[in-house]
């Protein structure tokens, strides 16, 4: 009769209670919710900046040094501003759709390896879980742009869909490179991977190229700006959503270029490294920011595809070389 | 992609595409436009109307006023036509000025252009570009007018302001620059795959049915037809400065685009030369304030295509009847023509492929089609049928 069961009871409670906020922490502050927003909202001015500068602009200026607080200030200011649902609209999923938006993209970077290599959530396989969250983004885009029963609005999600039918099977299979290499379908292990041999840029630049461009599809930027072609159909599938919803959208797609940028970083640059005693993270905010600039200068250099342009351009161009890609490292180069 | 399902899209009055009020019906299938119907008559300002109630001299700054960009244009219309019904000739240095501010709005008209064309196709950042050097020329019309854009230039028998000796080297090194970064963004025209994409085989307008439709401007030129009122029908100093009239034969954006940057090119080799042979002299002759009575039509080469202006003159101090036909109404029939057939995404590039200006365009004109019948309201009948309704 040696155990006390209270004491133990209390003991495990003590410490599930203290691993329960630590991991709370975790998800809401940092690497968490809290941290990827304020990163959200930085990249977007790095963002506008660069792309602004590279037209010859100066871009966000006078909220906080140099505009650096010019997203959160609009972000606070569009949560003030009138919510209008159209009267035609699908109100529940018009409603739910920029709440998925926003939380798709932020629910895929905690499989993503932020503080140190291994990531918060590590499987394996959860690189087909990001590339499956992708495509449930475009599907939501969708349905946000088909729920509001405008004409902008239909025209616009009808071209988000194709186009994620032109990029998602290049960027598919360039994205299986790293993990052919690594032999893992962790994004975790990828990065453990490229810390102990090269950083996989060296290795598979054809596919790096490959996964920027269907990643500059997929956040809808130049020259793949079509489902939301200003000059041509006002704001595509957005063109409805107004104060608070497109609060959330903006958010989303932050957060999406988060995700877009982190993934780069992992997959082709080797994440949150450590160099000499320089920690991690500052390794894999350097390497994001590289990628963010990329993805900013990309869409600065290009006039915008119409659709079947981009849709056949892809399927013939980028497919056969998305297919060359995997060809070579099974070949035994770039793995 | 669908097929069977038309549906109607509106472009204006109100669309970020279409700066200005007018409206565009167009009905699609799927990606493909199949129909299209213009509404115009937004912008009805009554500024032929006011010509009527206005003196000869109060009517230059109304005419100054019908177009922000082509101001020159539509002054240099105006005067010419009141100095042809007092038989007046005009000095040979005014005329010389008025060529070189003519083609330096060309430029600057053209410029804009090019800029909201770059917009169109999303390619924002030539946008940026070609609107930052284009506020050289505003600068160059700021030193020689005062204002960058309503000029006031031209008055009745004349000139207003004489370009001084001082001012001849800044404006050439001004066209120097400009000359440069021109021959830059024709390069880039020529060679940017994205553009070329977006531009070759798009809006495409044969020439005879350039011709049937009567479109003007570089819109004509752009099908391939050598037709510029400042060679057809000098005015004027143009008959004494050699120059060419540039033409391409691709009826398509591209070479709308092209015709558009070339002529630039043109036009400030036009500018040099007059610079160079500008006789001395004076600027401006007196003219009476009534002008005898009398019809006439004036004709002049604004930069969006030819521009009409018919003056009738009963002997006072006011003209009986004005009508103004700018450029833009011209190529509507031709722009309904491009945009049928071709892709919703490619309405936007191709609409402002005729460097619309429709603000200058709306006139209004009732007609009844059933009984075939046209007919003018006086403002007493408007009232009466409006406070009705």
């Amino acid at each position: 009769m040696g155990l006390d069961y209270a004491a133990v009871k209390k003991e495990v409670r003590k410490r599930m209670t203290s691993e329960t906020i630590v991991s709370l922490i975790r998800i809401l502050v940092f690497p968490g919710a809290m941290f990827l927003f304020a990163l959200a909202f930085f990249y977007e001015w790095v963002d506008r900046k660069f792309f602004a500068r590279l037209q010859n602009r100066y871009g966000p200026l006078h909220t906080g040094p140099h505009g650096i607080l010019q997203p959160l200030a609009d972000f606070l200011k569009l949560l003030s501003k009138e919510d209008i649902t159209p009267h035609a609209s699908d109100r529940l999923v018009f409603a739910l759709a920029p709440v998925f938006y926003l939380a798709l993209p932020l629910t895929t970077l905690f499989v993503i390896p932020v503080l140190d290599p291994t990531s918060f959530i590590a499987f394996e396989g959860d690189l087909v879980f990001v590339l499956f969250a992708f495509t449930l983004i475009i599907i939501t885009v969708f349905l946000a742009g088909w729920s509001s029963i405008n004409r902008f609005g239909t025209i616009g999600s009808m071209r988000a869909v194709l186009q994620m039918l032109g990029y998602e099977i290049p960027m598919g299979l360039v994205a299986f490179g790293p993990a052919i290499a690594a032999n893992s379908l962790s994004i975790s292990r990828i990065v453990g991977w490229q810390s102990l041999n090269f950083w996989l840029i060296l290795l598979q630049p054809l596919g790096f190229a490959i996964f920027t461009v269907c990643l500059l599809a997929e956040l809808q930027f130049v020259p793949f700006d079509i489902p939301e072609a200003e000059t041509e159909i006002v704001a595509g599938w957005r063109t409805e959503f107004s104060g608070r919803k497109l609060a959330l959208l903006r958010l989303g797609k932050d957060l999406e270029l988060v995700l877009a940028s982190a993934l780069i970083a992992s997959l082709y640059l080797g994440g949150p490294q450590q160099f000499w005693l320089i920690p991690p993270i500052v390794a894999f905010l350097v390497k994001t920011t590289f990628a963010v600039m990329l993805l900013s200068l990309l869409r600065a250099v290009f006039a915008r595809f119409r659709i079947d342009q981009m849709l056949s351009g892809l399927w013939k161009y980028l497919l056969p070389l998305a297919t060359l890609q995997i060809i070579l490292i099974q070949a035994g180069l770039g793995g | 992609m669908s097929h069977g399902s038309i549906i109607k899209v509106p472009f204006g009055p109100q669309h970020p595409a279409l700066k200005e009020p007018e409206n565009f019906l167009f009905e699609v299938d799927g990606e493909i436009v199949v129909d299209v119907k213009p509404r115009l008559g937004y912008n009805h300002r009554g500024i032929e109307k006011a010509f009527e109630l206005r003196t000869y001299i109060q009517n230059i700054y109304l005419a100054e006023r019908i177009c922000g960009i082509c101001s020159d244009a539509h002054t240099t219309c105006y005067t010419q036509a009141i100095e042809e019904l007092l038989n007046v000739e005009l000095p040979p240095r005014a005329r010389y000025i008025r060529v070189i501010i003519a083609e330096l709005e060309r430029i600057h008209s053209h410029a804009l252009w090019v800029g909201i064309a770059a917009h169109e196709i999303g390619f924002d950042t030539l946008f940026m570009y070609v609107w930052r050097d284009r506020e050289t020329v505003l600068d160059l019309f700021e030193m020689i007018s005062g204002n960058r854009i309503h000029y006031a230039m031209n008055t009745i028998g004349g000139v207003r302001r004489d370009i001084h000796a001082a001012m001849v080297p800044k404006i050439i090194k001004g066209l120097d620059f400009l000359e440069e970064r021109l021959k830059y963004y024709l390069r880039i025209v020529q060679t940017e795959q994205t553009i070329l994409k977006r531009t070759v085989g798009v809006g495409i307008l044969k020439p005879k049915d350039a011709v049937n439709l009567c479109a003007v401007g570089p819109t004509l030129r752009a099908s391939g037809i050598k037709n510029d009122v400042r060679s057809d029908d000098p005015y004027a100093a143009y008959d004494e400065i050699p120059f060419n009239v540039i033409t391409h034969s691709g009826c398509d954006i591209l070479s709308r685009t092209l015709v558009r940057c070339e002529e630039m090119l043109e036009s400030i080799k036009i500018i040099r030369y007059a610079l160079d042979s500008m006789p001395e002299g004076i600027i401006r002759v007196q003219v009476p304030k009534k002008v005898p009575q009398g019809e006439v039509v004036s004709r002049v080469e604004a930069p969006r295509g030819e521009l009409i202006h018919y003056a009738k003159s009963n002997g006072t101090t006011k003209p009986e009847r004005y009508k103004v036909r700018s450029p833009t109404l011209a190529n509507i029939p031709a722009l309904c023509k491009m945009l049928l057939g071709g892709y919703v995404a490619d309405i936007p590039i191709v609409l402002a492929g005729i460097d619309p200006c429709f603000a200058c365009m709306d006139r209004m004109a009732f007609v009844d089609i059933k009984q075939n019948k046209k007919w003018v309201w006086t403002m007493q009948q408007l009232r009466r049928k409006y406070a009705k309704e």
